[in-house]
């Protein structure tokens, strides 16, 4: 009997706790918020958002730590892994969830919500990105997702007694549940195949296959569906507009930045890791979303009256343009690393501009109470400041310099040149033909604040919040500094590299 | 072991006809109520398939946690959103819709089933050796202890948010 | 037994779910019928779990993910009907087509 127990020796796995130092101080920072609502009064509401804050920042240490160290921390067998592109995207999220806190905490504290949970589901939807950052296991990917989404199907519908907002998180809420549902399908048969769920030891035994099997596509594509739908990827995309026009803007920007971002790190974190290999499946499939998700995107972008949907049809242009490098990730190792740099970096870019676009519409919105398009008319004249900030991330949203989204947007084309192929070539042209189409409804909203008149007459000026201040600082000196010295940004993101095969 | 193996396929075959009849009254019934019923019988045929592949812990924990907590929601739900509970005619899409969402389900079925039967025809489950508790709690504890701790974040993150919104304020 | 028996149900059991995500409109009958789509996805898991595990008996990340997805399963479902009790308080209705004051 003994010796029969002895079989099922448990064996303590070895934890890194350095490396879990990042989670760790956000899980801890959530209990203490938790804990702070719970015996706190009415009058200390605000403390949540303080120390949520606060933990999210000083989380980055151990990332900066983390980082100094430099070396490549894996546990759990291979399924968790701390390096250098893990280490950047978390980086990302948190500062993201930062700046998103600081948008949050007048809208959040004036509109009569609940407070201290806000700031909880908010803090557990960060985790569970950074805990997608490094997760390079089917089981650690689908917890993650989890993790990060179910907090935010609930934040679409904070704004309870407003039928816009309880429309919002459902809608996100069912598609998301089933999309989910059919990527589990995919990542079941992907294990029944392999007989593993480490992406390390999926890749080899899919890649070696001369030509696809038809079980591996339908895995491959039903996993790679399911995370279509998390970054907005048409035809999944319907949730997205009604979603951003209906829940608190600050989680808009939240959704529209540190959820997509995620969603890409973890078809990043499968493709490359896990099915690198299998380029016959995910390249047509890449190829055909991301010209469908740009074009489509920009055409209805171009229909728009209100900003944050205009914002919203643009960020899905945007993850059209994020996901064409991945069209050409297996034509070989070299190509693979340029779309990773291209694609981290159109992230990094893509969170500070957009975020930064989202937080004038709020600051706008505090006097006009709309986010039409025409309440924006003749803003130069009340609000100088405001104005100049938009017209600097609509220019980076376009890619024009010294704003940063050029250099994103060269990232792109040189991605998709690097492959040396016509699907590479013709899909750059894709781009191209659909950065000019965007153009048009980012010049309408920058002539409508600098030329046209004000609507009601009102040019009382702005009171801008001070939390909101700080975030358009924060976002506009990211996005000025990197288009003017890229090299600040790919200092960070150059060590980055994530093949598991062909090395 | 030949009329063990008989028994089980038997079985097998008799759960997995209830488990699609019930499956099918989920989708067309026209009362709310019996369709959670009906879910009953579909979850409680799916515990009945994993004690098939020994799959013990698995088979406790789906009826503990879907046929004793999730049924129940369900039925709270409906409880507490409807006060008719009778047939009801509303609860589906005009019929293009029905037709359509059949043709997929079908032509669905038709890739799936090629790609199964093309990957694992012939394929025996081997002699099933059953898979004791303690074996899934050293993995669970092990291999897969990160998202063990994530989910537990999970679950407090979705009792908070259930909270608030499902309450009255 | 074939491995191939439970798969081919929990690929009857998918379409089926799927069917009904697309057929209703009741938000809990659409949830119940997600329902169905993960009990597929647990039937496979645990079929291939015996099967793997009948070959390496250290296998047993079949039945560890359907542990995991039947967690995360319930935590959906008490989301879900969250929100749908929140729904039902302002509108008095939980019809998907009602839901509809934002398009396209």
């Amino acid at each position: 009997m003994l010796a029969h127990l002895a079989s099922f020796a448990w064996d303590a796995p070895s934890v890194d706790l350095h490396a879990l130092a990042p989670e760790i101080v956000v899980a801890a920072t959530l209990v203490v918020v938790l804990v702070i609502d719970a015996f706190t009064g009415e009058e200390q509401r605000w403390a949540a958002s303080s120390v949520a804050g606060i933990g999210l920042l000083v989380a980055l240490v151990p990332v900066a730590t983390l980082a100094y160290d430099g070396a490549t921390r894996v546990m759990f067998g291979g399924g968790y892994v701390v390096d250098d592109y893990a280490l950047v995207l978390k980086a990302l999220f948190l500062l993201s969830g930062y700046v998103v806190v600081l948008l949050s905490t007048n809208y959040i504290a004036e509109g009569d919500y609940w407070e201290g949970e806000y700031y909880q589901l908010l803090l557990a939807s960060v985790l569970g990105m950074m805990v997608m950052a490094s997760a390079r296991d089917l089981i650690s990917i689908f917890v993650a997702l989890e993790l990060l989404s179910i907090p935010a199907y609930m934040l679409a519908a904070w704004r309870k007694r407003d039928l816009k907002s309880d429309e919002a998180g459902v809608k996100y809420y069912l598609m998301g549940v089933f999309a989910s549902a059919v990527m589990l399908y995919g990542m079941s048969v992907i294990y029944g195949y392999t007989g593993s769920t480490l992406l390390a030891e999926i890749a080899p035994r899919i890649g070696e296959l001369v030509t696809s099997e038809p079980i591996i596509t339908l895995g491959i594509v039903f996993v790679l569906i399911g995370f279509g739908f998390k970054v907005s990827a048409v035809p999944f995309h319907t949730w997205a507009p009604d979603t951003y026009e209906g829940a608190p803007t600050p989680v808009t920007a939240f959704l529209a930045v540190a959820s997509k971002a995620a969603g890409f790190v973890a078809l990043l974190n499968l493709i490359y890791v896990g099915f690198w290999g299998r380029h016959d499946v995910y390249e047509p499939l890449m190829w055909v979303l991301a010209a469908l998700t740009m074009t489509i995107g920009n055409l209805i972008a171009l229909r728009q009256t209100n900003v944050v949907r205009m914002l919203a049809y643009s960020g899905i242009a945007q993850a059209g343009y994020i996901l064409a490098p991945l069209a050409i990730a297996g034509s070989s190792p070299e190509a693979a690393d340029q779309a990773l740099h291209s694609i981290v970096v159109y992230l990094l870019i893509y969170a500070a501009m957009n975020l930064g676009a989202f937080a004038v519409v709020m600051a706008v919105a505090r006097k006009t109470r709309s986010a039409e398009i025409d309440t924006f008319g003749g803003l130069f004249s009340y609000a100088p400041g405001l104005t100049v900030a938009m017209s600097l991330f609509l220019f980076s949203l376009a890619g024009v310099p010294p704003a940063a989204g050029w250099f994103a947007k060269i990232g792109i084309f040189q991605a998709l040149a690097s492959a040396g192929d016509t699907s590479g070539y013709v899909l750059a042209v894709v781009v191209a033909v659909n950065s000019v189409i965007a153009f048009a409804y980012y010049g309408r909203l920058m002539r409508v604040m600098w030329m046209d008149d004000v609507p009601d007459g009102d040019t009382t000026p702005i009171r801008v919040p001070t939390s909101i201040t700080a975030a358009l600082v924060i976002t506009a000196a990211v996005t000025l500094v990197i288009g003017v010295v890229p090299g600040v940004l790919t200092h960070f993101t150059d060590p980055i590299n994530l093949l598991a095969l062909g090395r | 072991m030949f009329g063990l193996l008989v028994a089980q396929n038997i079985a097998f075959y008799v759960i997995a006809a209830l488990i699609v009849f019930g499956a099918l009254r989920v989708v067309t019934c026209k009362n709310l109520v019996h369709a959670a019923l009906w879910l009953v019988l579909v979850l409680a045929g799916v515990a009945g398939q994993y004690i098939l592949l020994a799959a013990e812990f698995v088979a406790v924990t789906q009826v503990l946690v879907y046929l004793g907590a999730i049924v129940v929601l369900f039925l709270f739900g409906i409880m507490l959103t409807r006060a008719k509970t009778g047939h009801d005619l509303e609860l589906d899409n005009p019929t293009p819709a029905k037709v359509g969402a059949g043709v997929i389900g079908v032509l669905l079925l038709g890739v799936m089933g090629y790609a199964l039967w093309d990957a694992w025809r012939g394929q025996e489950l081997g002699d099933i050796v059953v898979q004791r508790t303690a074996e899934v709690s050293d993995s669970l504890f092990s291999t897969y202890l990160l998202p063990f701790e994530v989910i537990s974040v999970l679950l407090l993150a979705a009792l908070i948010g259930a909270i608030v919104l499902a309450r009255r304020d | 037994m074939l491995v191939n028996q439970f798969l081919f149900l929990g690929a009857v059991l998918f379409c089926i779910g799927v069917y009904g995500v697309l057929a209703r409109r009741n938000a809990v009958l659409v949830l119940m019928s997600i329902e169905l789509v993960l009990n597929a996805v647990n039937i496979n898991l645990v079929a291939f779990g015996a099967m793997w595990h009948a070959t390496d008996p250290a296998n047993l990340s079949g039945q560890v993910f359907a542990l995991f997805v039947i967690a995360v399963a319930a935590a959906e479902v008490g989301v879900g009907l969250a929100l749908v009790l929140m729904i039902y308080r302002n509108r008095q209705s939980i019809d998907l087509d009602e839901v509809d004051l934002l398009k396209g």
